[in-house]
């Protein structure tokens, strides 16, 4: 896989006895989003931390930008990394420049001063650079843990809970400024519990539940793990044309019949057959299940 | 070093950190003026009147011989400023507890240490980053201190006086024990911080530093005596070992899981 920045290769990491992430394998390319979307206590912030080689896995590997992660290589974790933490984890004491500033030294920049400056901009901070960083909003101390992680501009960020507690402005500019990441080429990898901001954001999603449970695109995780419903209103009793359905999973309730299909392209097949024995189809609405459905289908399961 | 600096930039607009350093240096000051020339002074009687001082001092000429060329008051206020001299060792250690304590669960409190892990900085390097601030902060408070001392002596005191307290003694006391038993309050400090997320239990379990300096402070004024030379060597060679100890353990302490795992 050429391009891909982050392989994840069957990652096991216990705790003593109680184990936080089992057989977990994902692959991250450039300009992708991927959102690990889990429980609490699923193994994200595990999984995360193991990807920027801040712990070891117990078994498994990590391989970053095609070097594999071993006690010899985190150094170019750190390098290839960008961290963005549960919790902003700033300075408060010192100024938004300060703050960027130390971490730019840490990453051994050389024009550390020039870097603090584009990453201010590239997160809208650049008036506020001189600002105390405990007397930011929650959401401007995020954008600023945000500028934190890309200073050092590395090929894959890991955004944990990025828009959690933000305010719906606030979490929808980090959402933007996600974007623009992705379109820069980086791969971005997000966990979040918000099942809305994983489906508009994702390119695929990782439902995980100490492992992964599925992964895919959101629309492809929608109908590949909870099919199709579509719903049929008929002219009449719809119970009369459940036998023309034969098959097909299928309910009837007053007018209405309700159809669990494994594919769309199964719907013109369907309302053929009910047109063919006389039923007068009156309209004909897929009704997609939402991400929290198969969400709390596949977590519930496990 | 940017941690070092970063450090430093944070305690100079912490007052609340550097507070009980500043008011240690004052608090190790005013006993030895107050018991050397106020209380003669309030009392309207001189040093030299009362026999046992004087027998006192005249037998400490032996562990501290750059007083033997004085006499009378010279000679007893002399022997007392180096007995309080001991206690200016409690300025680098009280500082230097009060600064480690906040730089690590400073860092705690803001949750910045799982950011700061994820750069290329060493545990060793975080280890040394956060020790270094709080002793050159603690040992320039402690020269400072000794400094006033001096003045504070050369000022009011006999004359004289104060160029006994220039000697070698003070040199081994502020120069060598001052230094390595501030870095035995600073590692202890660094090591308990790791383990408590309360800067007030922290200092209150690391002042297990300044227990040993008062007995000895303490004793020196019960038995009227001053320690000799060779007691200072051996306490500052007992300091290295320990701080050797205490090096090996925070580096344990320093690892990354740990801090990441159980430093809540």
């Amino acid at each position: 896989m050429p391009d891909a920045v982050l392989i994840a290769e069957r990652l096991t990491r216990t705790f003593g006895p109680r184990l936080a992430v089992s057989d977990l394998s994902l692959t991250v390319e450039a300009g992708e989003v991927v959102t690990l979307l889990g429980p609490n206590g699923a193994g994200k912030t595990t999984t995360m931390r193991m990807m920027a080689g801040l712990i070891p896995p117990s078994s498994g590997r990590v391989i970053l930008n095609q070097t594999p992660l071993t006690a010899a290589t985190t150094d170019h974790a750190r390098h290839a990394v960008g961290l963005l933490t549960e919790a902003p984890g700033l300075w408060e004491r010192l100024s938004v420049r300060w703050n960027l500033l130390t971490y730019a030294r840490l990453q051994g920049l050389r024009d550390a001063g020039g870097r603090v400056e584009a990453a201010l901009a590239q997160v809208g901070l650049s008036d506020r650079a001189d600002e105390l960083a405990g007397s930011l909003s929650k959401g401007l101390k995020q954008r600023v843990a945000i500028a934190r992680a890309l200073i050092h501009q590395p090929p894959l960020l890991l955004l944990d809970e990025p828009t959690s507690g933000l305010d719906p402005a606030s979490a929808r500019h980090t959402r933007e400024l996600i974007g623009s990441l992705r379109r820069e080429g980086r791969a971005v990898i997000v966990s979040t519990h918000n099942l809305a901001e994983a489906e508009t954001l994702s390119d695929r999603i990782a439902i995980l539940n100490t492992t992964v449970l599925a992964l895919d695109t959101p629309a492809a995780l929608r109908q590949r793990l909870a099919g199709l419903q579509v719903v049929i209103e008929v002219e009449g009793d719809a119970a009369r044309w459940l036998t023309a359905l034969a098959g097909v999973p299928a309910s009837a309730l007053g007018s209405r019949l309700t159809l669990d299909l494994d594919r769309l392209d199964a719907v013109p097949d369907a309302v053929a057959a009910l047109a063919g024995t006389g039923a007068r189809i009156l309209s004909v609405t897929p009704d997609r299940r939402s991400l929290e459905d198969v969400y709390l289908h596949l977590v519930g399961a496990a | 070093m940017a941690i070092a600096r970063k450090d430093a930039a944070e305690l100079s607009r912490n007052p609340g950190a550097i507070l009980p350093a500043v008011a240690m240096v004052f608090g190790a000051l005013v006993p030895a003026f107050a018991v050397v020339i106020g209380a003669p002074m309030i009392a309207g009687e001189t040093l030299a009147r009362s026999g046992e001082f004087a027998d006192e001092a005249q037998a400490a000429v032996g562990a501290v011989p750059e007083i033997a060329h004085l006499s009378g008051d010279a000679l007893i206020q002399a022997f007392l400023f180096h007995q309080f001299s001991m206690l200016l060792l409690l300025v680098p250690v009280v500082a230097a507890m009060a600064l480690a304590t906040h730089a690590v669960i400073g860092e705690k409190q803001a949750r910045a240490l799982e950011p700061l892990l994820a750069t290329p900085l060493t545990t060793v390097e975080l280890l040394a980053a956060k020790t270094l601030t709080p002793l050159v902060f603690s040992l320039a408070l402690s020269w400072i201190a000794a400094l006033l001392y001096v003045l504070g002596i050369w000022l009011v005191a006999e004359p004289g006086v104060w160029r006994t307290i220039l000697g070698l003694r003070s040199l081994l006391l502020f120069g060598l024990l001052g230094p390595l038993v501030a870095l035995v309050a600073l590692q202890l400090s660094v090591i308990v911080s790791s383990r408590t997320a309360d800067p007030r239990s922290a200092q209150q379990l690391s002042s297990l530093v300044i227990l040993p300096i008062t007995i000895v402070f303490v004793a020196q004024l019960m038995g009227a005596y001053v320690l000799p030379l060779a007691v200072l060597l051996l306490g500052a060679f007992g300091c290295a070992i320990l701080n050797a100890l205490l090096l090996w353990a925070g580096i344990h302490v320093f690892d990354r899981e740990s801090i990441l795992m159980r430093w809540k």
